[in-house]
């Protein structure tokens, strides 16, 4: 089930350091968001905020209508949510099949004594999930890597595992941290693909953290920039290539890197 | 080789070797013989309860052998007082378990080093105790029980049956664990040990797995418990000594963390190892135990249990090893390839 996702006046402080001022937005159920804004604009932490990592100091984080804001993270995959991270983390001396079915974890039922006597449900509910998870593994290319050990992918296919990580949840809200960052241009393309058939196929909302504007103008059906902790604007991702505001924000962020 | 045992008629093979020589070798073997085997099996069990909770939970314990002391305490109550034997297990089992799980639902919300620091003081206060509490520990004497000696009707010496006792119990603790660390719990287990940010995305709550891992690494070290009383046949405050949980710990490292051969191979550390050193030289114990911890650290972090891996992986570094990403042809090759060779991970079966 699709979510519907709302923030509103969400603030976050660390210290002195306001990170988050006063963010609200609303997610269309079955739509495809973006979040964009130059480096240490707080898209990360806002991540954090919707996914519990993070406790907002102020503010409301509403996922279909129920308030979330102080849920554990724990908690929020009850909620429907999953999410990738900007630094994917794998286990890396697993292999990449297990890594996946890692995602499947609130879904498989028996508690530690059906698993230790390996109860015939036990058995056959991870033969399934085994399967589930080497499907998912296909659909999205990486089926020859099933039985690799996941140190021995590229960075790049990290993301791709991440991504099947996270599907394995069946999410009703999926958030996706720069999913396409370090990948060459082919495999971007695979992953517009993926995320297109992702929003076809299943019922999820997804909000994607994105530098890459190629990415986030064909996928997303609204954006929202964030400048210094800060809603700059909201709208298409076209308007938002296009508003001066937002040009200022990353060229001023350019020429402030370059002086420093 | 390798290949070989992945064979499933090999396995079956091997496993009914095995288990005949678990027979017939303690019917042959001289009685000093079973029972240090009989020994090995009681730590190689106890180094598994560390490894349930530090190896594969990776939360630093220092308090194992108070669970194992509190186990032996508890067989020798219950044998003293005439409890039914299998009553007498349970309770070996579940009282220390119960105690684990008290002591993690605090220590766990602390997070960080609060498990180690009140897993120190378990033996430390345990020992103590143990003394005053004499009506039911039998103070510094201790408590003695030979509630296992051989039954008339076996026929068999008291070594051999203890050993079949140890043997059994510890066969199928061994079995059960590795059902545990595998699946669901072990994926689990293994993503809060590595990132606890994922892990808690996953749906998995650290603090519950924290709790759940020290809960059942404490019940293993109580079942260690009662194995360790039915070889000995006599428990005293000096079991749950302090020095002991080092070795344990030593034991779990030199053999190889979060591996089940490691465990067996720190039952066989513990066992030989500190009298091993004291007979070198009485005075130098610790310092040579420390030494081999070390050179095991330095040459084989992963323990001994990591040798077999280690020089296969020495002799497959020679070749190439393909570790970019295949383009489309080379994909079809990578399929053959997984589908011709195993997860690696399977080595510690
Ligand atoms: N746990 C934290 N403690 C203190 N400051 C933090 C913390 N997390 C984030 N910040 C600060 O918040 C600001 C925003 O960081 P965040 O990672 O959210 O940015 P971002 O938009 O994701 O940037 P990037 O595009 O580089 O990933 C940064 O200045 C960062 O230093
Ligand atoms: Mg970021």
């Amino acid at each position: 089930m699709a979510a519907r996702v709302t923030l509103q006046g969400v603030n976050l402080h660390f210290g002195g350091v306001k990170v988050l001022r006063d963010v609200s937005f609303d997610v269309e159920p079955g739509s495809v968001f973006g979040l964009v804004g130059p480096n240490g604009a707080g898209k990360t932490s806002l991540f954090n905020c919707i996914s519990g990592h993070y406790r907002p100091s102020s503010g409301s984080i509403r996922i279909d209508g129920t308030e979330v804001r102080g849920s554990r993270p724990s908690h929020m995959a009850s909620f429907g949510l999953a999410r990738t991270f900007q630094h994917p983390a794998l286990q890396l001396r697993e292999t990449v099949l297990e890594n996946v079915m890692l995602g499947a974890h609130t879904r498989l039922r028996g508690g530690p004594v059906a698993w230790s006597l390996r109860l015939p449900h036990v058995v056959r509910a991870e033969k399934e999930l085994r399967g589930e998870a080497l499907r998912l593994l296909e659909e999205n290319g990486l089926g020859w890597a099933a039985h690799r050990r996941a140190d021995e992918l590229s960075h790049g296919l990290h993301k791709g595992v991440e991504l099947c990580r996270a599907l394995m949840m069946r999410p009703g809200l999926l958030l996706l941290d720069e999913p396409a960052a370090g990948l060459p241009h082919s495999e971007v393309e695979q992953l517009i693909d993926t995320v297109r058939r992702l929003r076809a196929e299943s019922d999820v909302t997804i909000i994607i953290v994105e530098h890459h504007m190629g990415l986030i103008a064909a996928l997303t059906d609204r954006v929202v920039v964030l400048d210094h902790g800060a809603k700059l604007m909201e709208g298409t991702a076209a308007e938002a290539q296009s508003d001066p505001r937002v040009i200022e924000a990353y060229i001023g962020k350019d020429e402030a890197d370059a002086a420093s | 080789m390798s290949n070989l045992l992945k064979k499933p008629a090999v396995r079956w093979g091997a496993l009914v070797v095995l288990v005949a020589l678990a027979v017939v070798l303690p019917l042959m073997l001289p009685e000093v013989a079973n029972d240090t085997i009989a020994r090995i099996c009681v730590f190689a069990v106890a180094v598994l309860g560390l490894n349930v909770v530090m190896g594969y939970g990776g939360q630093v314990s220092l308090g194992q052998i108070f669970f194992l002391g509190l186990g032996s305490y508890v067989t020798a109550y219950g044998a003293t007082n005439d409890w039914n034997i299998v009553l007498t297990f349970l309770a070996a089992l579940v009282l220390p378990a119960i105690a684990g799980l008290v002591i993690a639902l605090a220590a766990a919300r602390l997070g960080g080093l609060a498990i180690a620091m009140v897993t120190i003081a378990l033996p430390i206060v345990g020992l103590p105790l143990a003394r005053r509490l004499d009506h039911w520990t039998g103070g510094s004497q201790g408590l003695s029980s030979r509630f296992s000696d051989a039954p008339e009707w076996t026929g068999l010496y008291h070594d051999q049956w203890q050993l079949y006792i140890v043997l059994v119990i510890a066969v199928v603790t061994f079995v059960l664990v590795r059902n545990f660390v595998r699946g669901k719990f072990g994926r689990a287990l293994a993503i809060v040990k590595e990132n606890e940010a994922v892990a808690s995305s996953m749906g998995i709550s650290p603090y519950w797995y924290k709790v759940l891992s020290f809960t059942i690494a404490s019940m293993v070290g109580g079942i260690s418990g009662f194995m360790y009383m039915s070889v000995v046949q006599y428990t005293s405050p000096e079991t749950l000594a302090f020095h002991h949980s080092i070795t344990l710990l030593a034991a779990m490292v030199v053999g190889g963390s979060a591996t089940l051969a490691g465990s067996v191979i720190g039952g066989v550390y513990f066992v030989f190892v500190p009298v091993l050193t004291n007979a070198i030289n009485p005075n130098l114990t610790a310092m040579l135990q420390g030494a081999i911890l070390l050179l095991v650290l330095f040459l084989l972090p992963g323990g001994l249990a990591s040798l077999p891996r280690r020089i296969a992986g020495l002799r497959r570094s020679s070749g190439s090893r393909p570790g970019a990403p295949p383009r489309e042809e080379a994909a079809t090759r990578a399929v053959q390839k997984a589908a011709s060779k195993q997860p690696t991970r399977k080595a510690d079966q």
